[in-house]
């Protein structure tokens, strides 16, 4: 079953939310909403690896058209992926119904849609 | 009388049907978003919690919109209030459409709502709390089994 919409899920460190929604808007996001959170992680993991997890995180949700998943998902990979300060994993969820979303949304994608498919990625 | 006559007998019985009601599948779950004004959480958390919705969990949040775009819009508060709610399949479209006609008419209630279907619950009494379970209302805890009936 394929939907309209998806909702991509980005945690990343306390303070790097901005940069996911710059990344996210180059592609066509047009908003999103950040909830603050703790993450956890196994101390022993931690100090087997020989590193420090910060646990203050934000959790920056952003409903998007489903053929914009992929481009956006890319550019927080590389905005904000764990190889970063941001330390950020992204995710996205199958979304069956939306409301609320304004009238001229889709017009704007398409502008943005074609934006963003004459950009090529960097690597 | 032996033992082929009894069995002819048997099979010669009106088999007893079972009633329809006990065959009907389980209710889907699925997972609702809501964004709406932190001032309004409480509003739509009352709404929803008519729609059999027996979870809810309500997260502060922070919208994302640009500044000058809130500005222009004379929007320049940001608190949101992202409300996370289990509803039934079933139920959701009647949801939707009460959500729609309210981010239209409460003053300063605009908002987005978005739905993700869940695959699979553990747990019967869980399943029967987050769909709202009453007797007599969806089959015998059997049937139930394997979460939302997939």
């Amino acid at each position: 079953m394929t939907f309209s919409h998806e909702c991509i899920v980005c945690i990343v460190n306390t303070g790097f939310s901005d940069a996911v929604m710059d990344a996210a808007r180059e592609f066509g996001a047009r908003g999103g909403t950040v909830i603050h959170g703790r993450g956890t992680v196994s101390r022993e993991a931690e100090r087997f690896f020989g590193i420090t997890i910060q646990p203050d995180k934000e959790l920056v949700l952003i409903l998007v058209p489903r053929d914009l998943t992929d481009k956006i998902l890319h550019a927080l990979y590389r905005a904000v992926g764990l190889k970063t300060p941001g330390q950020g994993i992204a995710f996205s969820l199958p979304v069956d119904q939306v409301v609320g979303l304004s009238t001229f949304s889709a017009e704007e994608n398409g502008e943005q849609k074609d934006a963003a498919g004459s950009t090529e990625p960097n690597d | 009388m032996n033992e082929q006559d009894a069995k002819r007998r048997r099979s010669e019985r009106p088999v007893k049907k079972k009633k329809d009601a006990a065959l009907t599948a389980p209710k889907k779950l699925k997972l609702l978003f809501t964004v709406v004004d932190r001032k309004k959480a409480e509003l739509y958390a009352d709404l929803l919690s008519e729609y059999s919705v027996n979870l809810q969990i309500v997260l502060a949040g922070e919208g994302t919109a640009k500044t000058e775009t809130l500005r222009l819009l004379g929007l320049d508060d940001t608190e949101r209030a992202m409300i996370v709610s289990v509803i039934r399949d079933d139920k959701a479209p009647a949801i939707f459409e009460m959500l729609g006609e309210k981010f239209e008419s409460v003053r300063g209630g605009k908002g987005i709502a978005w739905s993700v279907p869940m695959t699979s619950a553990v747990g019967v009494a869980i399943y029967q709390f987050l769909s709202d379970y009453r007797e007599g209302q969806l089959p015998p805890q059997g049937q139930t089994k394997g979460g939302n009936g997939k």
